[in-house]
């Protein structure tokens, strides 16, 4: 393992690939990504893999749709050899009350304002557009032809090699194990690999950003949640958009190669790293799901399997220096740092490398917790 | 092809009465407590259903396990016939490739 670097990303999920890639793309120099295990091995292989660009929160639509337009042109850009899958069948968001209805019509409104054209469907609209739901229980829903699903395992092969060609290094089997400080500046990473002395450090470990941080003495506003998928059999397309429905509690799309992918908010569920599937989850899904789509009952579950959201205050990601100089945090995602990708990738670069932003993420720093300057999201399961 | 004399088992007790049900139009006889895969091998039907890239797809595991048998049995696509017992009137068909949902 090499002694020294300019910049060391702690983390090879899409957050560590995509900051690796853009720092490269912006003229950053020998830079080197950290991976405990394999790429995609944490929540980012284990996410719902939705891109949606409806939020009810301005900061959310803008980091979101600049991620989903890199994602339209990520094939070239990345000049990746194989498909990242990246199927823009949209977004349904199903509405079940009234409550529902205000704040949904809100939504669009903002999103409309941003360049987001989703719009409301009468019932007649998402039946065409999604034959196998059952209305009964609806009273409209929304739509963006836009917003859709992509492969993570392939997204984060595409920005790996793409950082790689550009002449960055990636360790993987390389756990972190000390951040060494000294006056405040951060001055080396230790791993089970050996020693990396940098002065530049980005913590992009997820689910285990507060862990790394620790590691420095910083703490910060970050918990781990666990958070159950599970994947059916295969059968051929019938789901073109990805269906969300926040009264129900779940979301769920059918990846290109036939199976359904489906995953909902459990109550309960531990606050620590634990990652074994929650007993109670297949069942509590099957009875939700074929409320909405009833034909889905005939199909066999494969597996199921959990990640961690990592979850800030403000369901709002955290892109900042920490106090310990050079020490760079990139985390808290809330479950959607997916879909961000690109836009976490971009920020960190502007931060990083001391560019004009061309994203407004001044208001994502850690500043806010203590300002009370949160960023409010209504709109997550 | 059925196994008739075996050195242990007794095949002509246990044998339930005949039944007849369809294989893609063509009837079939077959026998109460088999699996739909085994009364199609002992008419000689090996191909099951067909791959995405054409090939054909036969009994595998015969314990319900590697999904390489999957027909269309009474509409529903995905049905593992090595452990899905035969009944009369059946409506057995050929999958080819994913089964199709509604």
């Amino acid at each position: 393992m090499q002694k020294t670097a300019d910049i060391v990303i702690i983390g090879g999920g899409i957050s560590g690939v995509t900051i690796g890639y853009f720092l490269m793309k912006h003229g950053a120099k020998n830079v080197v990504i950290l991976e405990r295990d394999y790429l995609a091995a944490g929540a980012t292989g284990r996410c719902g893999a939705g891109i949606r660009q409806q939020w009810g929160a301005e900061m959310n639509c803008v980091l979101s749709k600049f991620s989903c337009e890199f994602f339209e042109n990520a094939a070239d850009e990345l000049g990746y050899r194989s498909d990242i899958e990246f199927h823009q069948g949209g977004y349904m968001m199903l509405v079940s009350s009234q409550k529902e209805l205000e704040q949904t019509k809100k939504n669009i409104a903002l999103q409309n304002s941003l360049g987001i054209n989703s719009k409301l469907l009468n019932l007649d609209e998402a039946k065409e557009i999604v034959p196998i739901l059952d209305t009964s229980s609806l009273l409209a829903a929304t739509f963006y032809n836009k917003d859709g699903h992509l492969n993570p395992f392939h997204t984060t092969q595409a920005f790996a090699e793409a950082f790689r060609r550009l002449g960055g290094m990636i360790y993987t089997d390389t756990n972190v194990t000390s951040i060494t400080v000294e006056n405040g500046l951060v001055t080396g990473v230790g791993t089970n690999g050996g020693h990396i002395a940098t002065n530049t450090v980005v913590n992009a470990a997820g689910g285990y950003a507060q862990q790394i941080a620790e590691m420095a003495n910083v703490e910060l506003p970050l918990y781990s949640e666990r958070h159950n998928i599970l994947v059916t059999e295969p059968v051929a397309p019938i789901l073109d958009p990805m269906i969300m429905s926040f009264s129900l509690n779940l979301y769920c799309q059918q990846v290109p190669h036939g199976s359904f992918i489906m995953g909902r908010t459990c109550a309960d569920q531990p606050r620590d790293l634990r990652i074994t599937p929650d007993s109670e989850f297949p069942r509590e899904m099957a009875k939700t799901i074929t409320k909405i789509m009833p034909r889905l009952a005939n199909l066999r579950m494969l597996r199921q399997w959990a990640g961690l959201y990592n979850m800030s205050p403000d369901h709002h990601p955290i892109y900042d220096e920490t106090p310990v100089k050079g020490f760079y945090v990139a985390a808290g995602y809330s479950g959607h740092g997916f879909m961000m990708g690109p836009a976490t990738g971009q920020i960190m670069a502007e931060l990083i490398l001391g560019l004009t932003p061309t994203l407004p993420w001044q208001r994502l720093g850690l500043s806010r917790f203590e300002k009370g300057d949160l960023i409010h999201e209504p709109s997550v399961v | 092809m059925r196994i008739s004399e075996h050195p242990i088992l007794d095949f002509n007790q246990g044998r339930g009465a005949q039944i007849t049900f369809t294989y893609d139009g063509t009837s079939i006889n077959g026998f109460e407590n088999e699996t739909i895969a085994a009364a199609l091998h002992a008419a000689g039907i090996f191909t099951l259903s067909h791959s995405e890239s054409g090939r054909p797809r036969g009994i595998y595991c015969a314990i319900g396990n590697c999904s390489s048998c999957m027909m269309v049995v009474d509409g529903e696509p995905n049905v593992k016939v090595c452990v899905e017992l035969a009944r009369d009137g059946m409506v057995v068909r050929t999958q080819e490739t994913r089964g199709t949902l509604a």
